[in-house]
C-alpha cells in the first residue's frame, strides 16, 4: 500500500504568559497508508485533537510547529505550505469531521446549501448540479428522504443526522483522507454504532484512508487497521489493532484495558490506573507515565524512551517493555 | 419479603411547553409509566439513550420535580403525603450525585462548605466539629484533608466527583441515585470513582439507582438492570443475564452497540434502523416498534402497548419476547 | 490588564478627584461676578475654565456639576438596582401565578418608554428636588434590571449544585440567598455599571430640557442648555460640560465592559 500520509517528528508548541512554552504535542511521528483506518487513541488532554489539526494545519495562529515536524501528504509537505497551497488541499483531499455537528454547522442555513457551498468550493459545477450532488451525498450517507431533507435546517435534524450531514459536507470534496475528530462520542449508543458502519462502508466504497481520533478504545476493535496510543503529546504504542488487542505492550495500553468496564467481564472490580493525566506545564521527566506506571524502573524517571520496534509493525516507547526483549 | 426501601408505582412525567396560551402542543412524556422497586443494599442500574427519561426518573424519584402521576414510596412512606418538615428531613436518606461534576459544586464556594452543607442544614455537627467531620469524608472519598479550603475550580473532574460523593455521603443516605456519576469523566478517571462508589456500597450498606447510557460500565456495578426506551421500561431482571441473554429486541441492540474491546469476543452486530425518536411524539402500541427487527413484529405492535411481563428470571415489555 | 481597562480606570480616578474634592477647592457655584466686567471670560488664570453669561465660575460649576450628575446617577441606579433584583428574583423563583403576575409586569415595564415615563412624572409632579429626581430615574429603570435578574435565576434553579442543595434538604429561602442570588451578582454589576451611563445621560437630557435640576443647581445637562444661546461667543460654555459627560459615560462603559470581561469570560 501506498503512504499517503507520513507525520515526522510533529511539535506543538504554544507560547505562555510568562515567556516559557508549553508543548502539548512533542514529537509525534506515524503514516497512513492509502485506504487505511488509523486510530489514534488517548484521553483528554493526551494532544491527539491536536496532532488531528495540526494536519490541515487548522491549529491556533498563536502555535508553532517545530522545526524538525514535516507532515508530508502525496508527496508535499505541508508543515511549509502557504495558505493558498492549504486551501487547495483543506476539504478537497484532506477532510475534517468534528464531536459536535450542532457548532460545526450553520444554525441559519440550509444543509442542501452547506453541502453545496462545499462542492463549489473545490469543483467548477452550477448550482442545479451542486445540488443534485448534495442530495446524491446525503443518500450516500444514510439520510432518509435526501430530496426533501435537503431543504432542512440543522436544528430540524437529529443528532446523528447532523453528524451525517457533517460526513456529506466532509465528503464533498472527494478526500483521500478524512480525519475523524471523535466523531461519535456525542451520540447515542445505538447510533454510534450507525456511524461506525457507515464510516467503515464509506472507507471501502471510496477507497479514503481515515484517521479516527478517540478515547474509545472499544470503538475501534474490529474497525481500525492499526492503532496509535497517546500519551501526554507522544505516542506510547503503535501497532495493528489484533496485535494490540492481543498483547499491549505499554503499561498504559494495558492499564487501560485493565480499567475500560466490560460487558464480558467476570471481575469483581476494576483496575484503575492510579493517578491522573498530569496537565502539559507538569509533565513528568523522563517517560511521562512513569509516575503511574506499575513497571517503572530507575532509568523511567530520568530518560524518555524512544518509539522502537518490538515486533514489526508493533513499536513501544518504552525501556520496560524493550528491555525485555534484548 | 422484606419491605422495598424504594418503591414507584405508575411514575409519569410529563412536560408541558409555554404558557396559557399553548395548551395545543403536546406535552412531552418524558416518563410515562414506570414502576421498580429497590431493596436495601441494592444496585438498579437504570440503563437507556437520550430521551429514554431515566435521567427524569432519577430527578423524580428523589422529588426534585413532582411527578405528573404515580405514586413514590421510600422506607413505606409515601413522598407525596410527607409535610415540608417531614419530607426535608427524609430527604437527609436519599442523595443524588450527579453526572456534570463542575455544575455539580457552588463554584463560589470552598468544597469543604459544600461537603459540610448537609451536615449545617440537618444540624448534624456543632461548627466546632464541622473541619473534623470535613475531613473525615474527604478521607473516606480518598481525597486529602486540606483541599477543603480551595475551590472547584481547581481539582480535576475525578477529584470533584469525589466530593460530589462525599457532600452526598454526609448525610448518612440510605440510597443515593448516581446520575451518570462517570459518563463525563476520563477513561482512567472512570475505573478509579467506580471502585470508590463499590466500596462506599459495601462500607455503609448503601442502595443505588444507577443511571448510565453505557451498558458496561452498569453491569459493573448493578445488581439488577432495567432498561428503558422512550419513557418506559422495556426489560428488567438480573444484571448479567440480561446482558448475556437479552429478551427485548432493544436490549439486543443495545447490548450489540457496546463498543467491544475484544475483537475476539464474535458478539453479534445488530445495528438499528432509525434514531431515537422524540418523546414529543411516541408511537402508538410499542415505542420500539417503528425501529424493531424482530422478525414477528406485527400489526399488533403498532396498535397495542406490550405491558412487563414476567419470562423466566425477567420481566420483559414485548408481545413476542418469548418465541 | 488591557488599555481599556486602565483607561476606565484612569478615568474614573480623574473623574471622582473631580466630584469630590472640586466642590471643596473650586469655591462657589453660585457666586455671581462683576456682570459687566466678568461675564463670558474666556478661560484664564482667574477663571481656569472661563466664566458664564452670570459671570459664574465655570469651573466651580463644572465640579459641582459633577457631583450632582454622579451623584444623582449612582443614587438612580441603586434603587433601580435595588427593585429589579428583588422583583427579578421573585420572578424567577416563584411559581404559577405570583410567577406569571411578575413576569407581566416586568414584560410591561419593559415596554414603557424611560424617557417618556420620566417626562410624564416630572411633569405631573413638578420640579423635583435632587434627592427625589435621583429616585425618580431609579423608579424607571428596574425593569431592565428586573429581566436580567428573573432570566439568571431561571437558569441557576436548574444548576447542578441547586438541585444538590435542594436535595440536601435546603430550605428553598436559603437555596436561594446561598446558591442562586450569588449567582446573579456578577452579571449585576456589570449591568448596573452601564446603567450609570444610561442615568448620566437621562439626567442631563432632562436638565437639558429644563425638566432636572432647578436652574441655579449646577448640572452638566443645565449647562448645556445655557451654553446654546452663546455657542458663538463662548463656545468653552459648551465644550466643558460636554467633555465631562463624555468622560462619565465613557468611563461607565469601559468599567462595564471590564467587569464583565472579567466576571463573566463566557459572555461576549
Amino acid at each position: 500500500m501506498t503512504t499517503l500520509l507520513e507525520v515526522d517528528h510533529l511539535q506543538i508548541a504554544f507560547p505562555r504568559r510568562d515567556g516559557a512554552a508549553i508543548v502539548p504535542v512533542d514529537d509525534v511521528s506515524f503514516h497512513v497508508a492509502e485506504g487505511e483506518l488509523v486510530a489514534l487513541v488517548g484521553e483528554s488532554g493526551c494532544g491527539k485533537t491536536l496532532t488531528g489539526l495540526a494536519i490541515p494545519r487548522l491549529l491556533p495562529a498563536n502555535a508553532t510547529l517545530g522545526k524538525r515536524t514535516r507532515i508530508r501528504f502525496a508527496g508535499s509537505d505541508l508543515a511549509g505550505a502557504s495558505e493558498p497551497e492549504l486551501r487547495a488541499v483543506r476539504g478537497r483531499r484532506i477532510a475534517m469531521v468534528f464531536q459536535d455537528p450542532m457548532s460545526s454547522l450553520n444554525p441559519v442555513m440550509r444543509i442542501g446549501a452547506q453541502i453545496s457551498e462545499a462542492i463549489t468550493a473545490h469543483a467548477k459545477i452550477g448550482a442545479s448540479q451542486a445540488r443534485a450532488r448534495a442530495v446524491a451525498l446525503l443518500t450516500e450517507v444514510g439520510i432518509a428522504d435526501p430530496a426533501t431533507r435537503v431543504d432542512a435546517y440543522p436544528h430540524q435534524l437529529s443528532g446523528g443526522m447532523r453528524q451525517r450531514v457533517m460526513l456529506a459536507i466532509a465528503l464533498a470534496g472527494e478526500p483521500d483522507l478524512l480525519i475523524a475528530d471523535e466523531p461519535t462520542t456525542a451520540l447515542d449508543v445505538t447510533v454510534q454504532a450507525q456511524m461506525l458502519e457507515l464510516l467503515d462502508a464509506l472507507r471501502r466504497a471510496r477507497g479514503m484512508a481515515v484517521l479516527l481520533i478517540t478515547h474509545d478504545l472499544g470503538i475501534v476493535a474490529g474497525r481500525a487497521d492499526r492503532v496509535l496510543v497517546m500519551y501526554a503529546g507522544r505516542v506510547v504504542e503503535s501497532a495493528p489493532t489484533a496485535a494490540l488487542f492481543a498483547a499491549p505492550a505499554h503499561p498504559y495500553t494495558r492499564g487501560l484495558f485493565a480499567s475500560i468496564p466490560r460487558l464480558e467481564a467476570t471481575a469483581a472490580r476494576l483496575t484503575p490506573i492510579p493517578g491522573t493525566v498530569p496537565p502539559p506545564d507538569q509533565w513528568p521527566s523522563g517517560c511521562r507515565f512513569h509516575p503511574r506506571c506499575p513497571l517503572a524502573i530507575a532509568k523511567c524517571s530520568t530518560a524518555q524512551p524512544p518509539l522502537e520496534a518490538l515486533t514489526p509493525g508493533h513499536d513501544v516507547a518504552c525501556w520496560v517493555a524493550t528491555g525485555a526483549v534484548e | 419479603m422484606t419491605t422495598p426501601l424504594l418503591s414507584v408505582e405508575g411514575l409519569v412525567k410529563h412536560y408541558h411547553s409555554g404558557g396559557f396560551l399553548s395548551r395545543s402542543t403536546p406535552p412531552v412524556k418524558a416518563v410515562d409509566g414506570v414502576s421498580f422497586s429497590i431493596a436495601p443494599g441494592e444496585t438498579l442500574g437504570l440503563v437507556g439513550e437520550s430521551g429514554s427519561g431515566k435521567s427524569t426518573v432519577g430527578r423524580a424519584v428523589l422529588r426534585l420535580e413532582p411527578p405528573t402521576a404515580g405514586v413514590v414510596r421510600f422506607e413505606g412512606h409515601d413522598l407525596a403525603s410527607l409535610d415540608p418538615a417531614t419530607m426535608r428531613a427524609t430527604r437527609r436518606r436519599m442523595q443524588i450525585v450527579f453526572q456534570d461534576p463542575l455544575g455539580a459544586l457552588n463554584p463560589r464556594r470552598t468544597i469543604g462548605d459544600s461537603v459540610a452543607e448537609g451536615l449545617v442544614i440537618h444540624r448534624l455537627a456543632t461548627k466546632a466539629e464541622l473541619p473534623d467531620r470535613v475531613a473525615q469524608l474527604l478521607a473516606e472519598v480518598g481525597l486529602d484533608a486540606s483541599y477543603a479550603s480551595r475551590y472547584p475550580h481547581e481539582f480535576s473532574g475525578g477529584q470533584r466527583q469525589r466530593v460530589g460523593i462525599a457532600r452526598a455521603l454526609a448525610v448518612e443516605p440510605r440510597f443515593v441515585v448516581c446520575d451518570e456519576p462517570v459518563s463525563a469523566l476520563d477513561v482512567s478517571v472512570q475505573a478509579q470513582v467506580l471502585n470508590l462508589l463499590l466500596d462506599l456500597r459495601d462500607r455503609r450498606q448503601l442502595a443505588y439507582l444507577f443511571i448510565a447510557h453505557d451498558l458496561a460500565v452498569v453491569q459493573q456495578v448493578a445488581h439488577r438492570i432495567a432498561v428503558m426506551y422512550l419513557g418506559t421500561i422495556v426489560e428488567v431482571g438480573p444484571a448479567r443475564s440480561v446482558i448475556s441473554t437479552p429478551r427485548h429486541p432493544y436490549t439486543q441492540a443495545l447490548v450489540s452497540a457496546v463498543p467491544d474491546p475484544d475483537p475476539t469476543s464474535g458478539r453479534s452486530r445488530i445495528v438499528l434502523e432509525g434514531e431515537p425518536p422524540s418523546p414529543a411524539a411516541p408511537p402508538p402500541g410499542c415505542p420500539f416498534a417503528p425501529r424493531c427487527f424482530h422478525p414477528q413484529r406485527d400489526g399488533r405492535c403498532n396498535s397495542e402497548r406490550p405491558q412487563l411481563r414476567t419470562i423466566g428470571d425477567r420481566e420483559v415489555a414485548c408481545h413476542y419476547a418469548d418465541s | 490588564m488591557t488599555t481599556s481597562t486602565r483607561a476606565g480606570f484612569a478615568l474614573l480616578s480623574i473623574l471622582a478627584l473631580i466630584a469630590v474634592l472640586g466642590p471643596l477647592l473650586a469655591g462657589s457655584p453660585y457666586a455671581q461676578g462683576n456682570l459687566l466686567t466678568e461675564a463670558l471670560h474666556a478661560p484664564s488664570a482667574a477663571h481656569w475654565l472661563g466664566t458664564d453669561q452670570f459671570a459664574r465660575d465655570v469651573l466651580a460649576r463644572f465640579a459641582w456639576g459633577a457631583r450632582n450628575s454622579l451623584g444623582i446617577a449612582a443614587i438612580a441606579v441603586m434603587v433601580a438596582t435595588a427593585i429589579g433584583s428583588l422583583l427579578g428574583l421573585l420572578a424567577g423563583s416563584t411559581e404559577g401565578v405570583v410567577s406569571g403576575m411578575l413576569r407581566r409586569l416586568i414584560d410591561v415595564g419593559l415596554a414603557l418608554p424611560r424617557v417618556i415615563v420620566l417626562l410624564v412624572l416630572i411633569a405631573a409632579t413638578g420640579r423635583l428636588s435632587t434627592p427625589v429626581l435621583a429616585v425618580v430615574i431609579g423608579l424607571t429603570g428596574w425593569p431592565g434590571m428586573a429581566r436580567l435578574v428573573r432570566g439568571e435565576t431561571l437558569r441557576l434553579r436548574h444548576a447542578p449544585y441547586v438541585l444538590a442543595a435542594r436535595a440536601l434538604g435546603a430550605r428553598p429561602a436559603r437555596v436561594l440567598l446561598r446558591d442562586i442570588f450569588p449567582g446573579t451578582l456578577a452579571p449585576m454589576l456589570v449591568a448596573a455599571t452601564l446603567g450609570v451611563a444610561d442615568a448620566i445621560l437621562l439626567e442631563a437630557g432632562l436638565s437639558f430640557l429644563g425638566l432636572g435640576l432647578p436652574l441655579p443647581e449646577p448640572s452638566w445637562g443645565g449647562m448645556l442648555l445655557d451654553a446654546r444661546e452663546y455657542l458663538g461667543r463662548a463656545p468653552w460654555l459648551l465644550f466643558f460640560p460636554a467633555a465631562g459627560l463624555v468622560l462619565a459615560t465613557s468611563t461607565a462603559t469601559l468599567l462595564g465592559e471590564t467587569l464583565r470581561r472579567s466576571l463573566q469570560p463566557d459572555s461576549r
